[in-house]
């Protein structure tokens, strides 16, 4: 009975993982693989996109993370007190994650259009903006457009997950504080936050390594452009095996994806490490 | 939590007033891509190519869906869509209670390093790359050309969350079920599908939603896979696919039609289980 799932882990998943391995040394194209010794590996060092892409993965999961934890937790908290219209919150809240994320994406490259699209013409009739902005094309905006379709996409999942731990933390404890006269904010950096912790590390690593991941919205947003601008490491691979105008560069790409599963793996690692020394301060 | 019984002054009382009304304008903007698009989806693609931020349409044309059905392939990347979308949650569900099932009852050798298997490569991501391999594959076992590779690859790389999940919930059936069945001569898959299975009943609905909003909103896996075969492609391709390639602006109203088509069935099915969805999200991510 368990046969059909450890048959597709192998084809899946172990088979894939290890395939990788076996063209690091060679240029692939997809039909013939010329022996290159170690050309990928010295290219990869000195490939400025790629370090570049590199970049532009730790600025969009930064940008992403600063924004979606604080707003999805100040949601759960505002949720949580189960206000009149709190349930409705939740629902339209969270609806965002049930859409494809590359169906989204291709809705705001409308909402960001240049020419008249939804978001310019709102801001030009707010007087907020004199020339309409090319939120997708000009280098200075594009990744902040892309991080806030992110959060856009994103939010809801990280609403729920905090709202059920808020739900852990017992009523009598509040009850205590309001007696001792805490106000809101006290309440919340004194309570909510210390007793939320634990849950809040095993959210703060999901969050850290989805955001260190995501690629698909990129793709359909830019595709990594304007010039590379927005490439982050996945999506410069992705084009480097898929591209639909160069011939596929396979053995290169099996390394730079090693060495991005490696950064990713060094961040989470950091991360567990210091929420490991965080628990031994507080 | 039940605050709401607390007597609050009235100054507290404008403060969650002003918080309630601040939230409900960030709900509308957060709804207005959503409903721009559904919107837009009935205005002529003249008033679409001049822009502006206007919801309704000023005239209501229902001729972007008939276009989009019949001259730009609508019909086959829906039914597409929701092969991948069922196909991927039958599939999911009878595999991953399965295993659940034994992971949970049996004893064997390795049972621990085959589930640690499972574990580690949930977490074990290196992109986009591993569909190279899996497309070869594909096409050495001539099932590139059909939509059940797809569906293959989904329910593997996306078993181990949800074999995880029915283990945890067996684990709350009592044994003493399992026993009497014994007893009464049952064999070991007889008391799985006859006894064990119904009693699933409350987290298979939420992994068969799971599993059916993985297959219908995959993008990338299809997307590789259907490169040269457009009557393969569902919705979430083909409607990116007409941007990319279609003749520019012309085809704004087909796109918009599109994406509707993409994201209206599942947005019904959510508003429908929006309960499940959120529990199969924090029991996945809790436990997990």
């Amino acid at each position: 009975m368990l046969s059909p799932a450890v048959l597709l882990l192998v084809i899946t998943s172990v088979y894939p993982f290890f395939w990788l391995f076996r063209y690091v040394l060679y240029d692939y194209n997809g039909f013939v693989a010329y022996f290159t010794g170690t050309y990928n590996i010295k290219r990869a060092f000195t490939d400025a996109v790629f370090w570049k892409s590199v970049l532009h993965t730790f600025e969009y999961a930064i940008g992403k993370l600063i924004l979606i934890i604080p707003i999805s937790l100040g949601l759960a908290v505002f949720i949580s007190r189960n206000l009149p219209g709190s349930n409705t919150f939740r629902i339209i809240f969270f609806l965002p994650t049930v859409i494809s994320a590359s169906v989204y994406s291709l809705i705001f490259t409308f909402i960001f259009a240049v020419f008249r699209g939804p978001l310019n013409t709102v801001l030009e009739a707010m007087n907020l903006i004199t020339r309409p902005i090319d939120w997708l094309g000009d280098p200075k905006w594009v990744m902040k457009s892309i991080i806030v379709v992110a959060v856009w996409g994103g939010l809801g999942n990280y609403m729920i997950y905090f709202i059920s731990g808020l739900s852990s933390i017992s009523e009598e404890i509040y009850e205590s504080c309001m007696i001792d006269g805490a106000n809101g904010t006290q309440t919340f950096f004194k309570i909510t936050l210390p007793m939320l912790s634990p849950i809040l590390k095993v959210i703060l690593l999901l969050a850290i390594t989805t955001a260190f991941k995501d690629y698909q919205s990129i793709l359909v947003l830019t595709n990594g452009g304007p010039d590379g601008r927005s490439h982050v490491m996945f999506s410069y691979i992705y084009n480097l095996i898929f591209a639909a105008f160069s011939s596929p560069q396979i053995g290169y790409a099996t390394v730079l994806s090693v060495l991005a599963a490696l950064i990713i793996g060094v961040i989470t690692a950091g991360y567990l490490y210091l929420a490991r020394k965080l628990d031994d301060v507080f | 939590m039940s605050s709401a019984n607390y007597i609050r002054s009235n100054k507290q009382k404008a403060v969650i007033w002003a918080l309630t009304i601040f939230i409900g304008f960030c709900a509308l903007l957060l709804l207005y891509p959503v409903i721009y698009i559904s919107l837009g989806s009935f205005k002529e693609n003249k008033e679409l190519l001049l822009g502006g931020a206007n919801l309704l349409p000023k005239r209501f044309v229902l001729e972007n869906y008939t276009q989009a059905w019949q001259n730009a392939n609508f019909s086959v990347y829906t039914k597409n869509s929701f092969f991948l979308g069922i196909g991927t949650m039958i599939l999911t569900v009878i595999i991953s209670s399965m295993s659940g099932y034994v992971f949970s009852r049996k004893d064997f050798k390795y049972k621990e390093l085959l589930y640690s298997t499972f574990v580690a490569f949930m977490f074990v991501n290196v992109g986009s790359v591993t569909l190279r391999p899996l497309f070869e594959l594909a096409v050495k076992l001539k099932m590139n050309t059909s939509l059940v590779s797809v569906v293959l690859i989904l329910v593997g790389t996306g078993q181990a969350t949800f074999i995880f999940l029915n283990r945890g919930f067996v684990n709350t059936i009592p044994k003493e079920l399992d026993e009497a069945a014994k007893i009464d001569g049952c064999t070991f898959f007889q008391t799985f599908y006859r006894i064990l299975f119904p009693l699933l009943k409350p987290i298979t609905a939420t992994i068969a939603l799971l599993s059916f909003r993985g297959g219908w909103n995959e993008y990338i896996l299809p997307l590789v896979f259907t490169m040269s075969n457009d009557s393969m492609r569902p919705l979430t391709v083909g409607v990116n696919m007409l941007r990319n390639v279609g003749d520019g602006a012309a085809a704004w109203n087909i796109v918009f039609a599109g994406a509707t088509m993409a994201i209206l069935p599942m947005i019904v099915i959510y508003l429908i289980f929006s309960r499940h969805f959120m529990q199969g999200m924090t029991a996945g991510a809790v436990k997990g």
